[in-house]
This record gives C-alpha cells, structure tokens and sequence, in this order.
C-alpha cells in the first residue's frame, strides 16, 4: 500500500503541475516538464535496448542454443559477458532465436549511424539512413497503393448495380450518399490541382473542393476537442479516486498547497502598478 | 442594445484562464452529479458489435493494443468493453501489442476485467498476452507471414510451443477477426494496409478522437467493420453490451463540456463580429 500511496501522491502532484500551467508558467510546471523530458528518454532508451538491440540483435547473434565455450565467436561473447553479464548473460542469450549471422549488416548499420557524432566519420551515417529510407519505401508502397488508393478509389465508385440500394438515407450507404462522396472527392482533388489558374467553371468546382476541406476540417476540429475533454476527464477521474481517504486526500493537500505558493509567488513578483508577470 | 453589445463585446476580451476554469468546472461537477444524459449508439458503433456478435463460437480474435496511459480514458473503456463481450460469447482472444505501453495496458486488462470477471477463463487456454514485439509495420507483415517466427514466447515468458490455444495460429489468416485499439502510428492504418487488405481477414477498430477522421474513409469502403470513436464510442459500446463502465460515466461530462464549448464558440464569433463592426464605424 506504501508504494501505491507515493504513487498516488506523485501522479497527483505533477498532474496538478502540469495544469498549473494553464495559470502561468512557474516552478511546478518547470520541475513537471524537465522530469517528463528526461524520464521519457532513459525509458524510450532503456525499453528499446531491451526489447529490440539485446534479445532481437544479440539474442540472433549469440543464441544460448548454439552455445559453444570453444569457438572463436562464443569467446567474444564471452569476453562481453565478463564486462556486462546481464546483457550478455553467461551461455548465451536465451530468447527462442537461432543463430542468424545476417543480422551482422544491421548491427553494422546501427554502428554507423551512430558514428554520426564524430565529424570525420559522420558520412558513414548515411549508408543506414540510406537503407532505413529505402526499406520503409518498399514495405509501404504496396501499401498504401494497394488500401490507400486502389481500395479507396473502387470504394467510392457508385454501385449502380445495386438494386437494394436506397435513393436517400442520412447514414450509410444510398444514391444520395454516393454522390455527395463522388462530387466531394472530384472537387477536393481538383483543388489540388495547381496547373490551371483556379476562375472561370474551374473555379466553382474547386471552390465546391474547399467547402468539402472545411467540413472535413471542422469535423478534424470537433474530434479533437472531444478527444482533449476525454483526456481531461480521465486525469478528473483519478484525480477524484486519489482524493479519497485511503490516499489521505492528496489531491486536496496538493492543491492547496500548490495554489498557496502560486499565490505567494504571484504576491511577491506584482509591481506596484499590479501588472502580473506573463 | 448597446448595453448588450458591450457586454459580448467585455466576454470576446475575457481572460483565457477563466475559461480553462470554466471547462474545468463543467468537467468536474458532473462527475461528482452524474445526469443520466442517454446514450444512443451511432452506426459506426452497431457495425463494431454485429461484427463481434456475428463471429462463429469460439472464434480466435486478435486483439491488438496500441497505446498507453496518454490515451488511456479513451481507449481503456473500448478494450474492456470488447473483451467483455467476446469472453461472454466463448471467443479466444490472442492479444499483441506494436507499442510497449501496450503491454501494461494489457497487463492491466487481464487484471481489472479478466481475472476478476471472468475467474472460469484460464491463460494460455481462452485467452493469451503475447506482448509487444517492436518493429511497428514490420511486426504486422511478421504476423500476416509467420507469427510463430515473431513470438517464440509469450509476454510472461512461456514457450508459444506449449500454450494449447496456439495451436493450428500459425500466422494472420489462421485468426477470424482481428480488433485493434489504436492512438496512432503504428495502429489501425497499418493493420488495414499490411494485414486486413491482404488476406480478407474481417477487422474492426476502436481509436482516439483526432484518428476518427484519418481511419473513417476505410470504414464508409468496407474495409474496417465499424469504429468505436473515442470515449463516446466506448460508451456507445458499454450500453449496446449492457455493462455500465468508465466510459458511460464519463459521458455527462463530455457532453456538458461540449455545449459550453460551442458557445464559446458562438461568443467568440459574435463578439469578434461586435468588435470588428466598432472599429469600422469610429
């Protein structure tokens, strides 16, 4: 209970900090910010070293299953592991993989990359952004081409064939819908069109574009703002949970706390002509 | 009249902290007052449940969780109300994850709702956490390729060999449905391009707010089977399940908020109109 308890205390002290920005910038949302900074890169830092360089790289490199103290390539291992056993643990590394030596290239990618911070070397960086670049290009072509435009272009065709179809419905699928949806996606992509001077005929048609941007925007904006109260809510609700008894209060303790050297703060940085520091 | 102006006039000047104070509060005393506001399921929620209720018994689901505490008030309630209901209706649901808070969100899953609601379900049996494997799209053609390739064991260390529901789930065409509760990338978008499309396998999504707009084109074609669009849609899906969660009790306040929302909106408009008709008249 101890350890949920400082929990509590702690998620409710820099929820509040964070909030307290909405007043002005000051020391709680500073010591919030600078703690959320450096935690998230030791933790992004420690979670990929973790779950992909040691068991995905290392653990094909030197696989417990293959385990031989008497060959070259396992007396470097062993080697490593005198200097670091928990991320070359004694007999290999025990992560269901067998031995893949190919993955040599990647790990000499990774090592050029990183030799980006000494200026002489830095060019060797690029081979594996060159090949990072070049992978992701692939894999996402087919894609994109396939999901993205094939699958999208089929979809908004109109199904003329469809007899079941209704003339009129407000949701899903009818004649009206279809045409909306055909008018919306011809005049949008018109509007991108920058080849031809936007007047004339022309013109009213991706001036009908725009409209269709707008209520897509709008809905973009609308979705956001629901999304943002959803959030706030979610932090209200644990706000409220940690506010009970069995967290001895701590979320009124903190904020009155907080909201008493906010004030004083305030008191004392007021110039005599009452402007507050922005 | 003019005394009316030049009140709209003072509010379109209105320090912004008032209104954060003023969502704030709106906010909070709902939660504390619950209204009751009903709660009607759109049809972009029914899609999602009939896709699930329609699923042959026994069917094996993946259930992929691609988010973390960040995103949590809004996916949370989707994922608790979706395992709800294919636990009620006898499903297996083999649950990964492309990003690592995933994980402890699943973690966190089978603690709260699982194990606690459903004790007669065992793991390894009815239900599985393979885990978060890193990779993001390529941990996707991984699963559509050959799964046992990418989890040769499982996130509490079991060999995938030995867990009786892997058996016959060899890769991503093996499974009947796929679920993914997705805050961005990797996530649903990519589910759809490099699993879904591909093979035929039948997915369904549930997302945050600000992704509705960017995934719903795949869900007016046919590709996904209906979206459960943030924390409305995850209450949506409590009511249509019957089971009353975090989402459901979060919906007054939403709703408060938003029609506060909008008149700031229209008082901000009016008075910006008010403003801009004084300038010009002196």
């Amino acid at each position: 209970m101890s350890g949920e308890l400082i929990g509590a205390w702690i998620a409710v002290f820099l929820t509040l900090a964070i909030f307290s920005y909405l007043y002005k910038d000051n020391a709680f949302y500073k010591i919030a910010e600078h703690l959320f900074v450096g935690i998230s890169a030791g933790y992004w830092t420690s979670m990929f070293f973790w779950t992909q360089i040691q068991p995905n790289l290392f653990g094909r490199l030197w696989p417990s299953s293959r385990y031989d103290s008497e060959s070259l390539w396992y007396g470097i291992y062993n080697a490593m592991s005198w200097i670091n056993s928990s991320v070359f643990p004694a007999g290999g590394i025990d992560k269901g993989h067998e031995m893949h030596l190919i993955y040599l290239i990647p790990f000499a990618l990774g090592i050029m990359m990183l030799l980006s911070v000494f200026d002489k070397l830095s060019w060797f960086a690029r081979w594996g952004i060159a090949y990072t670049v070049g992978m992701a290009a692939g894999l996402r072509a087919y894609g994109y081409l396939n999901s993205n435009v094939i699958a999208q272009v089929r979809n908004s065709t109109l199904k003329f064939s469809d007899p079941d179809m209704p003339v009129f419905a407000l949701i899903g699928n009818s004649y009206f819908n279809g045409i909306v949806l055909l008018i919306g996606t011809i005049a949008g992509l018109l509007y991108f069109y920058f080849s031809k001077e936007q007047k004339g005929a022309f013109g009213k048609v991706t001036r009908v574009g725009i409209y269709f941007l707008m209520v897509s925007f709008g809905a973009s904006f609308g979705f956001a703002v629901m999304g943002r109260i959803s959030l706030l809510i979610g932090r209200f609700v644990d706000l409220i949970a940690y506010n009970g008894t069995q967290y001895h209060h701590a979320t009124s303790w903190i904020l009155v706390i907080m909201v008493i050297l906010l004030g004083y703060s305030a008191y004392k940085n007021d110039d005599p002509k009452g402007n507050t520091a922005e | 009249m003019n005394a009316i102006l030049n009140f709209i006039s003072r509010i379109g000047q209105l320090d912004r902290r008032w209104i954060f104070l003023i969502i704030a509060l709106v906010v909070l005393v709902p939660l504390y007052f619950p209204l009751g506001l009903p709660i009607r399921a759109t049809e972009s929620t029914k899609q999602v449940w009939e896709a699930v209720e329609n699923l042959e018994p026994e069917s094996k689901v993946l259930l992929s969780m691609e988010y973390g505490p960040s995103t949590k008030p809004e996916l949370h309630p989707m994922v608790f109300g979706i395992v709800r209901h294919l636990l009620k209706n006898e499903h297996k649901i083999y649950i990964t994850c492309l990003w690592p808070d995933g994980q402890f969100m699943a973690e966190d899953l089978i603690e709260k709702v699982i194990e606690v609601e459903f004790p007669n379900k065992s793991y390894g049996e009815d239900y599985v956490l393979l885990g978060f494997r890193p990779g993001g799209e390529a941990v996707i053609k991984g699963i559509v390729g050959n799964i046992r390739k990418l989890y040769t064991v499982d996130a509490r260390g079991s060999a995938v060999n030995d867990i009786p529901m892997m058996s016959g789930v060899n890769k991503f065409i093996d499974f009947d449905f796929l679920f993914s509760a997705s805050a961005g990338f990797p996530g649903t978008i990519e589910w759809v391009q490099y699993a879904s499309d591909p093979t035929g396998v039948p997915m369904s999504t549930g997302t945050t707010s600000i992704q509705v707009n960017e995934v719903m084109p795949y869900v007016q074609g046919g590709q996904v089977n209906g979206i459960l669009a943030g924390m409305p849609g995850a209450a949506e899906y409590e009511s249509l399940i019957g089971v009353p969660g975090i989402g459901t009790s979060g919906m007054d306040a939403q709703s408060i908020a938003h029609i506060v929302i909008v008149l700031f909106i229209i008082f901000g408009n009016v008075a910006y109109f008010v403003e801009r008709n004084k300038s010009q008249k002196y």
